[in-house]
């Protein structure tokens, strides 16, 4: 190639390039310019919010529970800071607001160029301080943001539940979300949170070398919708007295039974209570032991004490996320689906005649699968109570009995269609499900199946590995599901668990006359322009229940309390005793822990409004801790005077 | 009094020959709204940034009539002086402190030396020596380049490009690739040798992605061109380019005036706006139509220098020229490039118009050594002629 043909090769290059700029330079400007010049418009404008007050929350008589006020916080808009000052303004503030300088440099970095952030609430004097001093503060000011305040400290600390700054998952999932501001992490603060709220408001203006120069009317803050519960502050206290004391006594009787040389594995250290609306399935009080105070991570919790908390248990809301089996409460469940479906009874048990049971503490089982006598031991009643029809069984709690009602249907309907009769009743009031109670964290619980033991079989032989659910010689079996199970199920144990909330619901179905409804904390919001909105609840169920067996039952549960399993407990009641009906339970865990302790009562029983539900978490006997417990609860509840929480008769 | 007398005896007899006016004039109406430009972004603080301009544009003026008439041909018995001083400056960088994070400046006094900005004017002429025939023979033999020869014009431009890269500046280290290939292409390599330098570019590409030799910032840099949705840690770059993107669309077709308020270079939105992005003020202030004619002056520029290539006397000349060239194409399309979003963000100055006094006076240099090539374009009587 020549010399002359290689520059004029280079010259067509150059013109190329030169009319790639060129067209590009008019795509810019004029095509496309009026869009981007609309859009460059915009960008000059930048926001700043004004906070919204969190809503306030009331009990159900109006007394004020938490609020906001408006405490000083130091803002800084990068937009007024040249980036020669940043280093200088953050080892400034560091110094004045007594934070680390990583961190707020941290928070710089987050907020993105022109971006605004808080560097934290400061007191008065602090504020004061720095409004002296704005001029050598680029970018800084001191705004008013709102800070929760709790008014009953740990009082109803589960419900309420605390608030936190925004996880990343918080603020993609939720776009209105500002990173400063703080969220509810837990109960009603987290599950109402964006009633709670509020809208922000801002002030647009545009800046001009550190000057406004313009400035849009600003769109004022709406404050949050307040929130009305179903709970009594009044009651609720009691109710954590009450628990609190129940743990004191479940403590008081294992040093008793340790001095007898009885076996105790644990302290009692936790506990929790429902108190339930049977029509209205409105909660009146829910309480969980060991408690904390959520104003603790208004300031920003330390780390010692968020674990000491941690390691207690204290966050977690037993009342609805504790699993435990329902143990002997569960008898009111067998009892109702003994009467209503007509249960069979064994043939070829001994100790059985017609409809009534020997009570005399053993079971004998030779007609169990494999043939060889096996007999299940009463170890809760193994005193003699002699042949006891299906109302004294209840009222004393008698397994042989329940044993019997579960071996019959075992017998009749195993591997039929049916064989799981006894597993729906539990369904279908409310157990093995979340009750879609507006709290967070509820658990499910869990009501074993032959189905479900066959998914646990699958699962373990083909993870091996993992740690086992069922007996490794179950797995040699045709099926993993034995008629031992079924008899556990009906006394409430084996594989069983469930959530206070769910035992306090399922009575509440069976003394209503069979309506289900989701449990509700909160009865409304009330709009910060006074709009009132009922909480939102899904239709009611109907369990078909006949209103015998229900009369029958309600009577039963008031001889419980009167002549049964918890007359110890409730013998200085008062007034009215007679109408008080209730069910001891005591579950039992692992072979190396204490057993719960249960009570679930109902009263009135001419005319039920409320149960009861009490647990103590390793708490021992039913009968002796729990039930003092919810005596004195339910004293209070009638209108009598409490008496001091004393042990009851050790019962089942 | 001995360099005085040393000036005349290689100062240029003019003879018939004039100075190229066309490109003169075009320097200088580029200069003069470069000084306005400057002004424009810099009013807000008040006249220092032009004043401190105006002192290099005059000191630029008088270095190009100077350099106008020396005869270019003497430079190549200065060069290896020349050479050794720009090497020493470029490894003087490194005894000062890192501005912005970089080492790309001398400090002395009353403006901060960039090496670099002159050391693509040397490497020019190293080039140019190297690439041209040695002698008659050569010239009339050898219508290709040798092997050797691509190779040491390759060593030529690694030394100072290696030391520029590590100060760190990718972008000039690219304009010393790009004034290579140019003058390979134009001094007469080969295909093979031009797609040997290309495999070997491209494989440099490789290497320096796989050992992960750019900064993040400077990957994040050319991620922005392609990635709409970059994460934070590129969002202040995304910011750079939006804003400059926002300036340059505002001036529509006939522009905002120049001075105008609230323009987004007026609201100090554009960063660098009196240096690396002084073309988002011209283009919002005076439009298409200011931008377009900016560039149409350059496009006169890199005209006048591919002319004199074509009519320079000897081959030395010419290769001068056309690296000249080379060297003002690519400012101007990575420098415009980069605020209209097709070129990623590189320090990469405009000629002329971008406030600073080592890039003014390297270019006033460059096109007072073309100009030199036009005046001595026609041999005068008796000389000895080469071509």
């Amino acid at each position: 190639m020549k010399f002359a043909l290689r520059l004029t090769t280079l010259g067509i290059v150059f013109i190329a390039m030169f009319s790639v700029i060129g067209l590009r330079l008019w795509f810019i400007q004029v095509a496309e310019g009026p869009q981007i010049a609309r859009a460059a418009e915009e960008a000059t404008w930048v926001g700043k919010t004004s906070f919204a007050a969190r809503g306030d929350i009331y009990d159900r008589n109006g007394t004020l529970l938490a609020t906001s006020r408006m405490v000083p916080a130091v803002m800084v808009d990068r937009t007024f800071v040249q980036p020669e000052q940043r280093e200088e303004l953050v080892q400034e503030l560091a110094s004045i607001v007594g934070i680390d300088p990583v961190r707020i440099d941290a928070l710089y970095d987050e907020a993105g160029i022109n971006g605004r952030f808080q560097v934290s609430t400061v007191s008065n004097e602090t504020a004061y301080a720095i409004n002296e001093s704005l001029d050598e503060l680029p970018g800084v000011e001191v705004v008013k943001v709102p800070e929760r305040v709790y008014l009953t400290g740990p009082t109803m600390a589960h419900v309420i539940g605390h608030l936190g700054l925004p996880e990343q998952s918080d603020l993609d999932e939720r776009k209105d979300l500002e990173r400063d501001v703080r969220i509810g992490k837990l109960g009603i603060e987290r599950v109402y949170d964006e009633a709670l709220q509020g809208t922000s408001g801002t002030v647009e203006y545009r800046v001009r070398r550190g000057e406004i120069i313009e400035q849009r009317p600003p769109v004022d803050p709406v404050a949050g919708s307040s929130l009305v519960l179903n709970l009594d502050l009044a009651l609720q206290e009691q109710v954590e007295l009450a628990l609190e004391s129940g743990v004191a006594l479940s403590n008081e009787v294992k040093e008793q039974e340790r001095e007898k040389g009885e076996e105790v594995f644990s302290e009692t250290e936790r506990a929790a209570a429902v108190v339930l609306d049977v029509n209205t399935f409105d909660v009146l009080a829910l309480a969980s032991y060991p408690d904390f105070d959520p104003q603790l991570f208004v300031a920003g919790i330390d780390e010692s004490t968020f674990e000491g908390l941690n390691d207690m248990k204290a966050f977690n809301n037993l009342a609805v996320s504790g699993l435990y089996p329902p143990a002997s409460t569960f008898k009111a469940i067998t009892y109702t689906a003994k009467l209503e479906e007509n249960l069979p009874f064994p043939t070829d048990v001994e100790g059985i005649d017609g409809e009534l049971v020997s009570c005399d503490g053993t079971l004998e089982l030779s007609a169990l699968a494999d043939g060889s006598p096996q007999v299940k031991r009463d170890w809760y009643n193994p005193r003699n109570l002699g042949w006891l029809d299906i109302h004294g069984a209840l009222e004393n709690s008698c397994n042989i009995f329940f044993w019997n009602v579960a071996l019959g249907t075992y017998q009749a309907y195993n591997g039929k269609a049916n064989e799981n009769i006894l597993q729906d009743w539990a369904t279908r009031l409310g157990y093995g499900r979340e009750t879609g109670i507006d709290l967070t964290s509820e658990a499910p619980g869990i009501v074993p199946t032959r189905q479900l033991f066959e998914k646990y079989k699958a699962h373990q032989l083909e993870n091996p590995d993992e740690p086992p659910r069922l007996e490794p010689s179950r797995l040699d079996l045709a099926s993993p599901w034995l008629g031992g199970d079924l008899m556990d199920f009906a006394i409430g144990q084996g594989a069983f668990t469930s959530t206070p909330l769910q035992v306090a619901s399922s009575y509440a179905v069976l003394v209503n006359g069979g309506t289900i409804l989701e449990p509700r904390v909160v009865r409304e919001i009330v709009g910060s322009d006074g709009e009132v909105i009922p909480v939102d609840r899904p239709d009611p169920v109907t369990v078909e229940i006949d209103p015998a067996t229900r009369a029958s039952l309600l009577e039963d549960l008031g001889r419980v309390v009167n002549g049964g399993t918890a007359a110890g407990a409730f013998t200085d009641f008062g007034d009215g005793v007679e109408n008080i009906g209730g069910k001891t339970g005591t579950a039992q865990s692992t072979a190396t822990r204490d057993n719960h302790a249960w009570f679930v009562g109902v009263a009135p029983l001419d005319k039920p409004s409320y149960v009861v539900a009490v647990l103590i978490d390793e708490g021992g006997s039913g009968g002796q801790v729990a039930a003092p417990v919810a005596r004195n609860i339910m004293q209070y509840l009638s209108g009598n005077e409490q008496t001091p929480i004393v042990q009851g008769e050790e019962a089942d | 009094m001995a360099v005085i007398s040393r000036l005349r005896e290689v100062a240029v007899d003019r003879g018939r020959n004039r100075s190229d006016r066309i490109l003169f004039g075009t320097m200088l109406a580029l200069s003069g709204f470069g000084l306005l430009m400057v002004y424009s972004a810099t009013s807000s603080t008040g006249f220092a940034g032009m004043e401190r301009q105006m002192i290099f544009v005059a000191a630029g003026l008088t270095i190009y009539a100077v350099i106008s008439n020396i005869d270019y041909r003497e430079l190549k018995n200065l060069i290896p002086i020349v050479a050794g001083v720009v090497v020493l400056a470029l490894l003087g960088v490194y005894l000062f402190e890192p501005v912005n994070g970089a080492q790309r400046w001398i400090p002395l006094g009353f403006f901060a030396l960039q090496p670099a900005e002159f050391a693509k004017v040397v490497v020019i002429l190293l080039l140019a020596a190297v690439l041209s025939p040695h002698n008659r023979d050569e010239l009339l033999t050898q219508r290709q380049l040798t092997w050797p020869t691509v190779f040491r014009a390759l060593v030529i431009v690694a030394l100072p490009a290696a030391l520029i890269l590590f100060e760190p500046d990718l972008g000039t280290t690219l304009v010393f690739g790009f004034i290579l290939f140019v003058m390979l292409f134009v001094a007469g390599a080969t295909w093979r040798q031009m797609l040997a330098l290309a495999a070997t570019a491209a494989l440099g590409v490789v290497v320096v992605l796989q050992q992960k030799l750019l900064a993040t910032y400077q990957l994040d840099r050319i991620r922005v061109l392609f990635d709409p949705l970059v994460d934070q840690s590129a969002l202040g770059i995304r910011y750079n380019i939006q804003q400059s993107r926002y300036a340059v669309g505002s001036g529509q077709l006939f522009g905002r005036g120049l001075f105008a308020e609230g323009t987004q270079t007026s609201f100090e939105y554009v960063p660098e706006q009196e240096t690396d992005f002084i073309f988002t003020a011209v283009a919002e202030q005076l439009g298409f139509v200011g931008g377009i004619l900016v560039i149409a002056a350059f496009a006169v520029i890199v005209w006048r220098l591919l002319v004199i290539a074509a009519n320079a006397r000897d081959r030395f000349g010419a290769l001068i020229a056309a690296g000249l060239a080379a060297m003002m194409m690519f400012h101007v399309f990575v420098n415009v490039g980069m605020t209209i979003g097709i070129m990623p963000v590189t320090g990469i100055p405009l000629p002329f118009l971008s406030a600073g006094g080592s890039f003014y006076l390297a270019m006033t240099i460059s096109l007072g050594i073309a100009n030199s090539i036009w005046l001595m374009r026609t041999p005068v009587p008796g000389e000895n002629q080469l071509t």
